[in-house]
């Protein structure tokens, strides 16, 4: 029973295959909203469910989770679609609660960790939305640069993009330091290595959208309402990430 | 105090704001305010480090309960004049150079938040700040880098700064986990008194801490200071603005220095780290300085003549000169800084110039002058080797008569020699009218350097470390074996007077020489040429991991 409750939870908190159910699930379903809920539900449902089934984690499941992680931000290297590489982003980074879940983290720094995981992957939702309703789909390298034809688009997509890949000040970075400061040296240089494939499909995500000479095809930039609006949330997770500071306090 | 200290930090970060929020109603006129802001940044930054030198340092200002800590003391107020000077340089400059750029509001607006990170670096009293400002700097400069978003290219050689800084910032990190695990404090002060009072602790692997932590800083150094192997990103990143260049080049790739200094009370525990980051800083400052021989483009000359200066100064600290590395780190900050804002006129005389070299032929065919009667070349000989030598040995009892029983002053001295030399010895090709005038002037001007730079050291040293027993300690950390020092000094010199004496012999055989040795030497060109396959070879890697992932997502079909 131990052995079913762990693999009902791994598909929460992804584990490798199981892990793929999820972004065979997120990248069916298209509309921002839904894709906002399962980005936001999917690792809670597996923390409510690790409390529910009282599941007994052996300690090699960290060695499963970190080779998940890995796996996954090797791969968002290689993906031209922003919305597969937000489900690959989602599937590494949830991977990595398991690490402070062994570790005994608290119910609410683990909440805390997924939703700061979860969080920019949101806001990342909508601008695919945005992309899609103006270019029909959402690749990268498709299109001539969005630095120069949506500049604000363009700005608020390098945040939300370096919000994900755990930029400081955003929660995901303090998650990321408290998760390695608290682990074993070699679970932590494994975490080091997720977090620099992060930053290298974090890169490659911002230069195929933005970099590039201007389009022929006049395209308009979100307004003025919706850059404030985003701008907020970004703020607002600036905050959230220094006033809790990923549990280290 | 404690105003000036948080007015210093909040400055930049409130202009930043300002030039953003504002670009849209004032235009280019909101540059103005980053101009303005950083004019107040710099005095804030000269009245503190005023208040330094009187002695008022040893002041912590805590921004929040565990983190946020910010220092003032010597090294801080001092890089603090340093990282604002060149911060409000690079804005003036760039006040006409950018004027013409997209995105002009943005670029202020950017290089405002790079000043405030790089002061929050430098200031940085925790290691959660330490972390937060070293890995923001790599951010920052990505988008300063690829301010134009019309260029691949500067995208491109953005990314390469960005990821080898991303890979500079996971040993700062590791090192910063293994101290936290070990104290239970993110407070430098702490962690520095607890190394102080007990410096044999081991980490959980059963390493000295002190050791381990001290190489995972110096790799994290050798990533930010363009060591060789993770120097590929410097000489690359020319496609940025120019002031972006001049701000990297002058201020922010001084940052390796600035960290082993930073963590002194670490480093003065170790002894073959420090000997280490002596092979590396000598292996880079070479291979930066022959690789910059060989570049066509001025900028990318001056990109690795940066590599090589920074390898000295890292090999500074590995002899124990830690102060020395500061002033190395200063002065090489204005001198770079000006030749790369000076690049373009260069380029721009260039452009303007016939090409013709006025070599002797030129002026005896040409200009109809008499060709000049070369100085005997034993007399030049002596000069090379005596001059620099009594110079540099004046210059250092001036300041401090118990030199040579430092290690490390011998071996920068030893530098100087050849330096000095070096520079007497070319001028014996020179095609100049008057050499005797060319080599007095040459003679008074290194005398004016080599007295000004160990005086100055000295001060710097006085001022960074005053206790003298700590100074006394940095020197000792470093120290080889007696016997082993004067064999590799014996050796060098050897070496080095052995290169200038095959040289002479080349020079006057001309193109007589063996042809196996020109082939050899073409091959060496070539290898250079190719700055040594590294870039080819990151480049192999890089494509290998990315068609890897390609075919991985293909045998998962995408889920």
């Amino acid at each position: 029973m131990s052995e079913l409750s762990l693999l009902i939870v791994g598909l929460f908190l992804p584990l490798f295959p199981l892990s793929m159910v999820f972004n065979v699930v997120f990248s069916r379903v298209r509309a921002p909203l839904p894709r906002g809920v399962l980005l936001l539900a999917w690792p809670h449902l597996g923390l409510l469910l690790l409390g529910l089934l009282d599941v007994a984690i052996p300690d090699w499941v960290a060695v499963w989770a970190l080779a998940t992680a890995a796996l996954y931000a090797l791969r968002a290297l290689a993906v031209r679609e922003v919305g597969i590489w937000a489900g690959f982003m989602a599937t590494s980074a949830w991977a990595l609660l398991w690490v402070p879940l062994l570790a005994d983290a608290s119910d609410f720094a683990l909440r805390y960790d997924a939703l700061g995981f979860s969080a920019p992957l949101v806001l990342l939702a909508l601008l695919i939305a945005t992309l899609e309703r103006r270019f029909g789909a959402a690749f990268t390298s498709l299109y001539a640069g969005l630095g120069r034809a949506m500049p604000r688009f363009a700005g608020v997509l390098v945040a939300v993009v370096l919000a994900v890949i755990a930029t400081p000040l955003f929660p995901g970075f303090f998650t990321l330091l408290t998760t390695i400061v608290t682990a074993s040296p070699g679970v932590a240089l494994a975490l080091a290595g997720v977090w620099l494939l992060w930053s290298w499909a974090g890169a490659r995500l911002i230069q195929g959208l933005i970099v590039g000479a201007d389009g022929t095809e006049p395209v308009a930039d979100i307004g003025l309402a919706a850059t404030w609006a985003y701008a907020a949330a970004l703020v607002g997770l600036v905050l959230a990430g220094v006033s809790l500071t990923g549990g280290l306090l | 105090m404690e105003p000036l200290i948080l007015l210093l930090h909040g400055l930049p970060l409130l202009s930043a704001l300002l030039t953003h929020l504002l670009s849209p109603l004032l235009g280019q006129r909101a540059v103005r305010i980053s101009v303005s802001f950083s004019v107040l940044t710099f005095v804030a930054a000269a009245v503190l480090l005023g208040y330094a030198v009187s002695g008022a340092a040893g002041l912590q200002v805590a921004l929040g309960p565990s983190w946020g800590l910010l220092l003032f003391d010597p090294l801080s107020a001092l890089m603090a004049l340093v990282v604002s000077g060149i911060s409000l340089i690079v804005h003036l400059y760039a006040v006409r150079y950018m004027a013409e750029e997209a995105g002009y509001g943005r670029f202020f607006a950017l290089l405002d938040l790079m000043t405030a990170v790089l002061l929050l670096m430098v200031a940085a009293g925790d290691l959660i700040t330490l972390l937060v400002a070293w890995h923001l700097v790599g951010v920052l400069l990505y988008l300063l880098l690829g301010h134009d978003t019309g260029s691949h290219s500067a995208y491109r050689y953005g990314f390469w700064t960005f990821f080898t800084y991303r890979i500079g910032d996971l040993p700062l990190l590791l090192a910063a986990a293994l101290l936290y695990h070990a104290y239970g404090t993110w407070s430098l002060p702490e962690i520095f008194a607890h190394i102080s009072s007990d410096p044999d602790i081991l980490t959980p692997f059963g390493l000295p801490l002190a050791e381990t932590v001290a190489v995972l800083l110096a790799v994290a150094a050798f990533a930010r200071s363009a060591q060789f192997l993770l120097h590929t990103w410097l000489p690359y990143t020319m496609e940025g603005p120019t002031p972006v260049s001049a701000l990297m080049h002058a201020g922010i790739v001084n940052a390796g220095g600035f960290l082993i200094n930073r963590f002194a009370p670490v480093f003065v525990h170790t002894g073959d780290v420090l000997h280490w980051l002596f092979v590396v800083g000598l292996v880079t400052a070479v291979i930066g300085s022959v690789l910059m021989l060989t570049q066509n483009d001025v900028k990318k000359a001056l990109g690795y003549s940066t590599m090589g200066q920074m390898g000295f100064m890292i090999m500074e600290c590995g002899v124990g000169a830690f102060s020395l590395a500061i002033y190395h780190l200063i002065a090489h900050g204005v001198f770079k800084g000006t030749l790369f804002l000076g690049a373009g006129g260069v380029i721009r005389e260039a452009r303007g110039d016939d090409g013709v070299p006025k070599d002797p032929l030129y002026k005896f065919v040409v200009e109809r002058r008499p060709a000049r009667r070369p100085m005997p070349w034993m007399l030049m000989a002596a000069i090379t080797l005596a001059v620099p030598v009594t110079i540099l040995i004046a210059a250092h009892w001036l300041v401090a008569q118990d030199f040579f029983q430092k290690q490390g002053a011998i071996v920068l001295l030893f530098f100087g020699w050849v330096t000095g030399a070096q520079l007497l010895f070319s001028t014996y090709h020179t095609r100049t009218e008057n050499l005797g005038r060319l080599v007095a002037l040459i003679v008074a001007s290194f005398t004016v350097v080599v007295l000004g730079y160990a005086v100055i050291s000295h001060a710097f040293d006085v001022f960074l470390y005053p206790d003298p027993v700590f100074r006394a300690q940095i020197y000792a950390a470093a120290d080889i074996d007696i016997l082993w020092f004067d064999i590799l000094v014996g050796v060098m010199t050897t070496v080095i007077v052995l290169g200038w004496v095959l040289t002479y012999y080349g020079e006057r055989r001309g193109s007589r020489g063996a042809s196996r040795v020109n082939r050899l030497w073409m091959n060496f060109y070539a290898l250079i040429s190719r700055e040594f396959y590294v870039t080819d070879l990151y480049a192999w890697v890089a494509r290998s991991v990315l068609a890897g992932a390609a075919r991985l997502n293909v045998w998962l079909r995408w889920a």
